[in-house]
């Protein structure tokens, strides 16, 4: 019996609801409805610990399900023929593993930073029904599980982007929502036509379309595929429906912006190689108006992202346009259809997700300890909070792709995949424009550095502010993660091509 | 024959009676009385349905035997049966929520008069889902529309009596075109069982005579039942008449009256006129414009509303819309997804009308937007039920809506012409109602800091209202076992449709 692999899909389901049902408060005595915001501190610890024990437990438990080979297990009939299937193979697991690593260390930078937002019991509750929901994404092994868990992935990470409760953010979730909502449509959209032209449902490693029943009709399942990536690529942030990740990030708190832009909009990217890689084949894509105008929109994303990102003055704003930026690297490489491009667009997945959460968490370090928020005014933050700038500082070499961090390896992948791809045109403009992409991305990323540790004359310094321990540990271990990968990449490397190949 | 092939009769007799045996009773043996009616029906519609389902096919139960051109019929296949039995559920479930609503908002000596009227509808509803007999039919359509307009007048303030008076007229109007329909086939085909009335349609359709007549009857009581049944642009009565009416009449009316309508539409399609001719007449594709223009419209019109019972009234006209849309795309599989339209959204509706009494009992009484924030925290379960509701209507996985929506666009992929408005139809509207719905819900789990205090509203936890918990509980469960195990149910659809012919 594989049953067991849905225990930490259910685990932290379950204790999230219960979590948010429960009559737990967090703070001391309520009058007559008029809230004291004094936080029960005791309280708290144990609404702390439960937290901790069921996401160790659930993370340990998604790895051992990930880490013990193929399994699959149906869970019940949606409709006839279309069953709620799980089935753990090499995609997912990759998925599942990085997601698991950032949010258990999210996880425990959260327990301080959430001190100063409030409402802690709402948040952790979510975290975790979150987490259930995305190892049941990872896990899905049919289109329709996908899309379904897709759905709650966004339903249930809408209440950590409005958590602070403004007016400003509860905007920015109903966008956020709606963005996603519409682009899950479009990928329903492509789904009933899937359903019709492939042979299954569950994902065949290569495709399943049936060249009997598409002849006469590509037009309109060509048309179907790009809703699906344009819909799909939604949630990774790709021109033209990209709005909702500048607008989300800066309201929302730091540790919930770190796993929303490092993990979640990778929901994003694997439903897109899952409709492209293992439903439609890349066979029937090669070549035709919806490669080039996923890589045209891929490759304006990468640079529109950057320039933005660039100009943008608020810091967590300017990192959602980085985000932006760097997923559409991802879908640059997996539109480019090469073995190497896909190692490279698989690497970038897996290294994002850490760099951008390092990234995120140590924003949110610099709002908590500084209350700073704007770029121009993180002067001199390298001799207040030496520890988390030099984190920082390593997942920026990283990102913008110096050797010998993990940066630099996926892209040497995507733009040594594209070289090879016979995609006209793109096969020199790709690279130049991810080349031009760096070196806009080291400009948004380094004046901080060099602000922060070398503040110019006349600055006065004040005394050290340097993040709690429990904050700046889990961030110090994704930064060291973040260079470790790129230093010992053989494994990954090897692991990721091996996927490639098989896909192609 | 056996004993079971008596229920329909029985049942529709039955809360026929218990309607005047109410009026002598006082309020509380009234209720009682009523309560044990409706699980009575419940029981024996289940009891029809077992058998039913046990031979796998239709009977006719013919009454006061005479034999079939003269006599009046009863009809009763697998779809009537589950449609009784889940007319009784819902019905019981919305008396069961609506409970003390009624003992505040009616005047005492009325009370009784109330389950009279609920007794009345009910038997109106189980004869319009049994009878064989158009004509029948027609008699408890306009019984079916005097009690609910009982029901939206019993509480007394202005705007219901607004509301009834709106309501009777375009009722009226609606019942008159049908009667002319009616008249119109009666002319044609001499007789008035159903089934009758269908052989006589295929000779005609066969030697092409009388071929406008037919249509002209066949259009005359699809719109005659659709202005009924408030499609859209024939929806204006309804926002009043569910807005302002008590709870127990708002989820009722929703959920209920114009889902009886509507099935009655489906019979005559089906069983009078035959689907083949309806599907390849003109009539179909008025429907599924209005129908689209339905659920875009009554979304456009939800949006703009600041009043919480107004804006789930609107969103009744989409969804109504909905079913129009399904049955104008002209398949059987389109057909399939209306009907199970209608039971998803009459379980839903339910759900969101008492949810949102629980709701505004929390925020002083409230309707408006503006007293509702915080409200979910108020009384918790009222909000987790909203949000139940909502998200289905929305159509999350999960729930009973999104299935729906999967089976609309599933057999929407196969008519050419009609699969890309439904698909973008489908899309806008499922954008809308996101925006409407996730807003309220957004709004009554938005942190309300000022105003609990400064207005003194409740906080309402189950034990204060225990009746209301059961039936929010009840209709959760509902509605996740519509969208988790969706399959018998479209399965029992299917099979119900293929004895219709």
């Amino acid at each position: 019996m594989s049953g067991w692999i849905l225990l930490p899909v259910f685990l932290p389901t379950i204790a999230g609801i219960l979590l948010l049902v429960s009559s737990f408060r967090e703070h001391l005595a309520r009058t007559d409805g008029m809230p004291v915001f004094i936080e029960d501190k005791e309280v708290l610890g144990k609404l702390h610990q439960f937290t901790a024990i069921v996401l160790t437990v659930s993370v340990v438990l998604a790895l051992l399900a990930a880490l013990s080979g193929d399994r699959s297990v149906t869970l019940f009939y949606l409709m006839k023929d279309i069953p709620i299937y799980f089935h753990i193979d090499e995609v997912g697991r990759i998925n599942a593993v990085f997601t698991s690593i950032v949010w258990l260390a999210a996880c425990f930078y959260a327990f301080v930073y959430m001190e100063h937002e409030g409402e802690e019991k709402r948040f952790f509750g979510f975290y975790l029904l979150v987490y259930g929901m995305l190892m049941a994404l990872d896990f899905s092994g049919n289109l329709v599980t996908l899309y379904f868990f897709y759905e709650l992935v966004t339903l249930t990470s809408m209440p950590m982007v409005l958590h602070n409760g403004t007016r400003e953010a509860i905007m920015a979730a109903l966008k956020y929502l709606l963005y996603s909502m519409l682009g899950a449509y479009m990928g329903l959209f492509a789904i009933f036509f899937l359903y019709r032209y492939c042979d299954t449902l569950e994902f065949v490693p290569g495709g399943s379309l049936n060249p009997q029943l598409v002849s006469g009709h590509e037009t309109i399942l060509l048309i179907a595929v790009m809703s699906a990536l344009i819909g799909f690529g939604v949630k990774a942030g790709m021109l033209p429906l990209h709005g909702w990740l500048p607008a989300a990030h800066p309201v929302a708190p730091a540790p919930a912006s770190a796993v929303l832009s490092g993990i979640i909009v990778k929901a994003g990217v694997l439903s897109v190689i899952r409709v492209v890689y293992y439903m439609v084949g890349t066979e029937f894509l090669r070549g035709t108006w919806v490669q080039t105008a996923w890589m045209v929109l891929a490759l304006l994303t990468v640079f529109m992202g950057s320039l933005m990102a660039y100009r943008e003055k608020v810091f967590k704003k300017r990192l959602a346009y980085s985000t932006v930026s760097q997923v559409s690297y991802i879908l640059f490489g997996l539109s480019a259809m090469t073995p190497a491009a896909m190692t490279g667009a698989l690497l970038h997945t897996v290294f994002h997700a850490f760099i951008k959460t390092v990234l995120f968490l140590s924003a949110g370090a610099f709002i908590f300890r500084l209350g700073k928020t704007r770029v121009e005014e993180y002067t001199g933050v390298g001799k207040q909070m030496p520890g988390t700038l030099w984190c920082y500082t390593f997942a920026s070499l990283a990102l913008i792709g110096i050797p010998p961090a993990s940066g630099f390896i996926s892209k040497w992948y995507l733009a040594a995949g594209a070289l090879d791809a016979d995609i006209g045109v793109f096969r020199y403009l790709g690279p130049a424009v991810l080349l031009i992409s760096a070196l806009l991305t080291a400009g948004y990323l380094l004046p901080i550095v060099m602000k922060g540790f070398f503040p110019g004359e006349g600055f006065e310094i004040s005394e050290k502010k340097e993040a709690a321990p429990a904050m700046l540990v889990p961030l110090a271990v994704i930064a060291a993660l973040t260079i470790l990968l790129g230093v010992l990449p053989g494994p990954l490397i090897h692991y990721m091509s091996r996927i490639a190949q098989a896909l192609m | 024959m056996a004993f079971v092939q008596n229920f329909p009769f029985m049942s529709i007799i039955l809360s026929l009676f218990s309607g005047p045996l109410s009026t002598v009773m006082d309020r509380k043996k009234a209720k009682i009385i009523n309560t044990a009616v409706l699980l009575i029906l419940t029981a024996m519609s289940a009891a029809v349905l077992v058998y039913v389902m046990g031979t796998g096919e239709s009977y006719v139960y013919t009454m006061g035997h005479f034999p079939a051109p003269w006599g009046n019929e009863i009809r009763v296949g697998v779809l009537e049966a589950a449609m009784a039995l889940f007319f009784c559920v819902i019905m019981l479930l919305c008396m069961l929520g609506g409970v003390l609503e009624r003992e505040l908002e009616l005047e005492e000596s009325k009370e009784n008069l109330y389950y009279v009227m609920v007794n009345l509808l009910l038997c109106s509803l189980l004869a319009l889902i049994y009878t064989n007999d158009l004509f029948t039919a027609y008699v408890f359509v306009e019984i079916n529309t005097i009690s609910a307009c009982g029901l939206i007048m019993i509480k007394q303030n202005g705007r219901t009596i607004e509301a009834a008076t709106r309501y009777m007229i375009m009722s009226l109007l609606g019942s008159g075109l049908l009667l002319l329909g009616i008249c119109f086939l009666y002319d044609l085909t001499g007789h008035l069982l159903m089934s009758n009335i269908q052989q006589q349609v295929r000779i005609l359709q066969e030697t092409g005579a009388y071929h406008v007549p037919l249509l002209v009857s066949l259009g005359l009581m699809s719109i005659g039942l659709a202005i009924k049944s408030a499609l859209f642009p024939f929806h204006t009565w309804l926002p009043d008449a569910y807005g302002y009416s008590t709870v127990s009449s708002a989820a009722i009316l929703s959920s209920l009256v114009s889902k009886g309508y509507i099935f009655l539409l489906v019979k005559i399609f089906f069983r009078v006129i035959g689907f083949d001719i309806v599907k390849n007449s003109k009539v179909v594709n008025v429907l599924f414009v209005f129908g689209i223009a339905g659920m875009i419209m009554g979304s456009v019109s939800a949006i703009r509303e600041n009043n919480i019972r107004r804006m789930i009234a609107y969103s009744s006209v989409a969804q109504i819309g909905y079913i129009y849309m399904g049955f104008g795309l002209g398949t059987t599989d389109s057909v399939v997804a209306s009907i199970y339209h209608i039971v998803s959204h009459a379980a839903t509706k339910s759900l969101l009308f008492v949810a949102a009494s629980g709701i505004t009992d929390a925020s002083g009484d409230s309707t408006s937007f503006f007293d509702l924030t915080g409200a979910g925290y108020r009384n918790k379960l009222a909000g987790a039920a909203f949000t139940v509701g909502s998200l289905s209507m929305v159509g999350i996985p999960m729930f009973s809506g999104f299935i729906s929506k999967l089976l609309f666009a599933q057999s929407a992929l196969e008519s050419v012409n009609k699969m890309l408005p439904t698909l973008i139809a489908l899309a806008i509207s499922t954008i809308l109602n996101a925006v409407y719905f996730l807003k309220t819900v957004i709004r009554i789990y938005a942190p309300d800091r000022k105003l609990a205090s400064e207005k003194h509203f409740r906080t309402i936890t189950m034990a204060d209202q225990p009746q209301k918990a059961a039936a929010l509980i009840l209709f959760i469960i509902l509605n996740l076992a519509l969208g988790l195990s969706s399959q018998p149910v479209i399965r029992l659809i299917r099979s119900g449709l293929s004895m219709f012919s």
